[in-house]
């Protein structure tokens, strides 16, 4: 959600308009299939000095049932179906060379309520060319577990600590409560009329239950998943958008590195090519390669253990901690994608369809090939966007 | 706690000292920025794909932000 704060303080070529966008997101792999309905409409009141937005996200997920242990392809027998729902507002100014912005989420599962808030704030400098931002987040969600017996909801404070003592209430060690501190300060410049650079460094500290409560059955050397109770995490990324002089073409190399204090480090390199193929008609291709080493968890287990496709766990010698989390082991990750946007000005000259002036239809797939237990997977996107 | 290579943080931060000393006090007008405004050239125009991004990300790999995002951590979504 922040990216939304971050990327809006940014100029867009857009802004002064009211606008809404609904977009369909797909994602499937093996044993889990994600469609997620989103819509978002953001109006000027009367102008950029104020912005008010709100969206509104369905996230309906189909899974093989974790608790059984098998990876069965979406459609089988002990398939199940959680819905999602996310609301959430946001308020935008620019005041001169400031930009400020503050937004609330709130989003509701069977057995997750999250809420977020955060503020961030912007200031242009050299006639525009840079731009600085600092943003705040909180996160506090509830964890909580679906007895797979009795389908009763009960507070989950963590496979470390005994279900007898969690409480749905308060806050520290008995409590369901996860909580994420996050900052982000964002540099943006434009070094030239063709080239421009961007840069973010980020810190999240994260308190409570962060461990899944169904995966215990994966695990034999322990009948929970064990994960700390406290995370902290940093990451470093960096951009650039250079428009080649005389062709239609933008290069976007982009590079991401992440460290935490499970000991996880990743790398991201994430490079674009934009092509204007027609007046209207926008191209963009990706190629995205993922790198991660094993958490600490894991260690014990060796070199970094990898995932063999099929099962993954691991625990620490002392038995302290366990994971079945695929997450938590070391792998790597090759994602191909492509994008195609349709600029609607092209066709709003024709009589009775004015109304399409400004507005894009933009389709997205990416493919990811992936060495762990998730597999490959699939992630498409469209979105029809309007200005009004 | 932290216990990554110490050369890896260094090297980063000696480089983009090193972009940020050369390229501090870059002005480009408003009369040139042309080709800045169109959308390819605009990082704002992702933003709804960088929230869904966002989203598989954080369930299915351990790092975070890159998009500007809190992230979870837990993995249960």
């Amino acid at each position: 959600m922040l990216a939304v704060l971050v990327l809006w303080a940014l100029p867009r070529p857009s802004a002064g308009e009211d606008r809404v966008i609904v977009r369909g997101n797909y994602y499937r792999e093996a044993s889990t299939r994600v469609l997620q309905p989103e819509v978002d409409v953001e109006v000027d009141v009367p102008d950029e000095r104020l912005s008010l937005g709100t969206a509104y996200v369905l996230d309906a997920i189909s899974s093989a049932s974790i608790a059984s242990g098998t990876a069965q392809v979406t459609g089988g027998d002990q398939v199940f179906t959680e819905i999602r729902h996310e609301v959430s507002g946001r308020v935008g100014s620019r005041l001169g060379e400031w930009a400020l912005g503050g937004s609330f989420r709130y989003s509701t599962e069977t057995d997750y309520i999250a809420r977020g808030v955060n503020v961030g704030a912007s200031r242009d400098l050299l006639q525009r060319s840079m731009t600085l931002g600092l943003s705040y987040a909180y996160n506090f969600d509830r964890v909580y577990r679906i007895q797979a017996n009795t389908r009763v909801r009960a507070p989950w404070c963590g496979g470390s600590i005994d279900v007898d003592r969690c409480r749905s209430d308060g806050r520290g060690d008995g409590s369901n409560l996860h909580q994420v501190h996050y900052v982000a300060a964002t540099y943006a410049h434009a070094w030239h009329r063709t080239l421009l650079g961007m840069f973010t460094a980020e810190v999240a500290r994260s308190r409570g239950p962060q461990d899944n409560p169904y995966r215990g059955a994966q695990i034999p050397t322990s009948e929970v998943e064990l994960h700390p109770l406290s995370r902290t995490r940093m990451a470093l990324s960096g951009s650039a958008r250079w428009a080649v002089p005389r062709t239609p073409l933008v290069i976007e190399p982009r590079y991401r590195f992440t460290a935490d204090s499970w000991l996880i480090r990743t790398h991201a390199i994430d490079p674009r090519i934009h092509v204007r193929v027609l007046d209207h008609l926008r191209l963009r291709a990706r190629y995205r390669y993922y790198r991660q080493t094993a958490s600490f968890i894991c260690l014990d287990e060796g070199a970094d253990v990898m995932d063999d496709g099929a099962s993954f766990y691991c625990s620490t010698a002392d038995g302290s901690f366990a994971t079945a989390d695929p997450k938590m082991g070391a792998f790597h990750s090759h994602t191909p994608g492509i994008q195609l946007v349709l600029e609607l000005d092209a066709i709003a000259s024709v009589r009775g369809l004015a109304w399409l002036e400004g507005g894009w239809l933009e389709a997205t797939y990416n493919h990811v090939f992936q060495t762990n237990r998730y597999g490959n997977a699939r992630l498409g996107a469209l979105a029809l966007s309007l200005a009004f | 706690m932290f216990r990554t290579s110490p050369a890896l943080p260094r090297s980063s931060a000696l480089v983009l000292g090193l972009a940020l000393c050369t390229s501090a006090c870059v002005t480009v007008t408003p009369a040139e920025r042309r080709q800045l405004s169109t959308p390819e050239m605009t990082p704002a125009t992702d933003a709804e794909e960088e929230v869904w991004h966002t989203h598989v990300e954080a369930a299915r790999e351990a790092g975070f932000g890159g998009h500007g995002s809190a992230g979870g951590g837990c993995g249960c979504g």
